[in-house]
């Protein structure tokens, strides 16, 4: 992953790009995209999945810039910090003045596990046409206790409750990886490091 | 027989918020015996049955409570499931993300773990779920839909019976499965938890009406009201309560 360099796609006409950025526990990051729709038809779907449950510093900032009509994007980014990690989440949507009949929604989600870990997430929307679908949504909430208690009352252990609510929670994120064998082993490695995670509250 | 004792609850006290709900419960279950706990709204019988399967949220004050011997209150609410008492719930919760599949096996599997069993086969996993499913009459379709997630008020109840099936609990407490079911939902889930009693097994009914117990007849009948149980008889208190209503007991 490179680093607080801003990386610059752009997508020409009926082009379309999909990018998904996994941050497993342990890595810290600055990721910063700038992409730009600047042809009819074009698409950008970009996903990320963060799980940090130390002292990670993982930020994500994305422009993505409708520069002309009849572009779509979707953006979905899900995190889970623990410990005393910190996330930023700064996403921004930007539809210029003849970039009509597009179509971009955000969404960033975050589950905190401790006290002492932070989530800022600053989802920003730049419309300057008229005639445009447009929405974006953040949310930061805890794992939710009344799941916890009906799955223990089916015999769950608490840790295995926890890691099925934690796993369901990024993988709408984890599904778009359309190889098999590599959606497996990100679903597979995000689970041991939850585990572990769990372990060490 | 002091050994047919199922469940032996004395003096029970609980609170939620230190509100105090549970002022002093005592009841006895025996093997093979069906009780109804009847009472008007916030008289304690949810209270009741969530302290029961052990949620966190209440805090047992005083009081015991046995099951098979053992010290329930010690136990954790997995533990508890695993020593074989099920809670029907009368809200079932909403898993986005988890799949009816996935949690069962999950959920079987851990019980097998707690008794030192091997995971069952996959093989073995799918017959298990498909003769259960078929059992509450749910739709193959049922195992891939997300836990409960937009279930209808009868799907939901018949969701429970399914996991009851699955789990094969000694103890099953059903509050209030009756809300909100429609009388063909209601005969499905009646008719499932009956063709699931055994004389090694016992059944506790929490229900404000007499609508369910028309469909699963109860041994012994109890009124819990302000959190007491103020009356016990027979089969025959359900009717009486019908005529009378609570407040003239």
């Amino acid at each position: 992953m490179i680093n607080g360099r801003q990386q610059t796609i752009v997508v020409e006409k009926g082009a379309n790009v999909n990018i998904i950025i996994i941050v497993f526990p342990g890595v810290s990051c600055d990721v910063k995209l700038d992409v730009r729709l600047a042809g009819e038809g074009a698409e950008a779907n970009i996903y990320g999945a963060y799980v940090c449950g130390g002292a990670e510093r993982v930020k994500i900032s994305v422009d993505m810039c409708h520069n002309v009509h009849h572009c779509n994007s979707r953006q979905l980014f899900k995190g889970i910090a623990g410990g005393e990690s910190r996330v930023d989440f700064y996403g921004k949507i930007i539809v210029a003045k003849d970039a009509q009949k597009t179509e971009a929604y955000q969404e960033n989600h975050n589950l905190l596990l401790s006290e002492k870990a932070k989530v800022d997430t600053k989802p920003q929307l730049e419309i300057y046409a008229d005639d445009v679908k447009c929405s974006h949504g953040a949310t930061i909430g805890r794992l939710n206790e009344e799941e916890q208690f009906y799955m223990r009352s089916r015999g769950i252990t608490l840790e295995d409750a926890k890691v099925l609510q934690m796993i369901s929670f990024i993988s709408p994120v984890l599904e778009n990886i359309t190889a098999e064998t590599e959606r497996v082993a990100v679903a597979a490695e995000f689970e041991s490091h939850i585990r572990n995670i769990i372990r060490n509250i | 027989m002091a050994n047919d004792i199922l469940l032996k609850i004395e003096g029970l006290r609980a609170s939620v918020e230190d509100k105090e709900i549970l002022k002093g419960v005592d009841l006895t279950i025996r093997k093979g015996e069906i009780h109804a706990v009847m009472g008007p709204n916030g008289a304690g019988k949810s209270t009741l049955s969530a302290v029961l399967a052990g949620k966190p949220q209440f805090t047992v004050t005083a009081g015991s409570i046995e099951f098979l011997g053992q010290d329930l209150l010690a136990m954790s609410p997995e533990e508890r499931a695993w020593a074989g008492i099920f809670l029907s719930f009368q809200y079932p919760v909403e898993i986005p993300g988890v799949t009816i599949t996935n949690f069962m096996k999950t959920a079987v599997n851990a019980h097998r773990a707690g008794k030192g069993l091997e995971p069952l086969k996959a093989g073995d996993f799918l017959k298990l779920m498909r003769e259960k499913m078929a059992f509450v009459q749910m739709k193959p379709e049922f195992a891939k839909r997300e836990v409960n997630v937009g279930f209808s008020g009868g799907e939901k109840k018949r969701n429970e019976i399914f996991q009851m099936a699955m789990l094969d609990p000694t103890l099953a407490i059903l509050d209030e499965t009756d809300s909100g079911l429609d009388v063909d939902a209601l005969r499905i889930v009646a008719n499932g938890v009956n063709a699931l009693h055994t004389p090694e097994k016992a059944a506790i009914v929490i229900t404000h009406y007499q609508r369910l117990l028309d469909y699963i007849v109860p041994d012994v009948v109890h009124v819990l009201k302000d959190g007491r149980i103020v009356k016990t008889a027979g089969k025959e208190l359900v009717a009486e309560i019908e005529e009378k209503g609570y407040d003239n007991l």
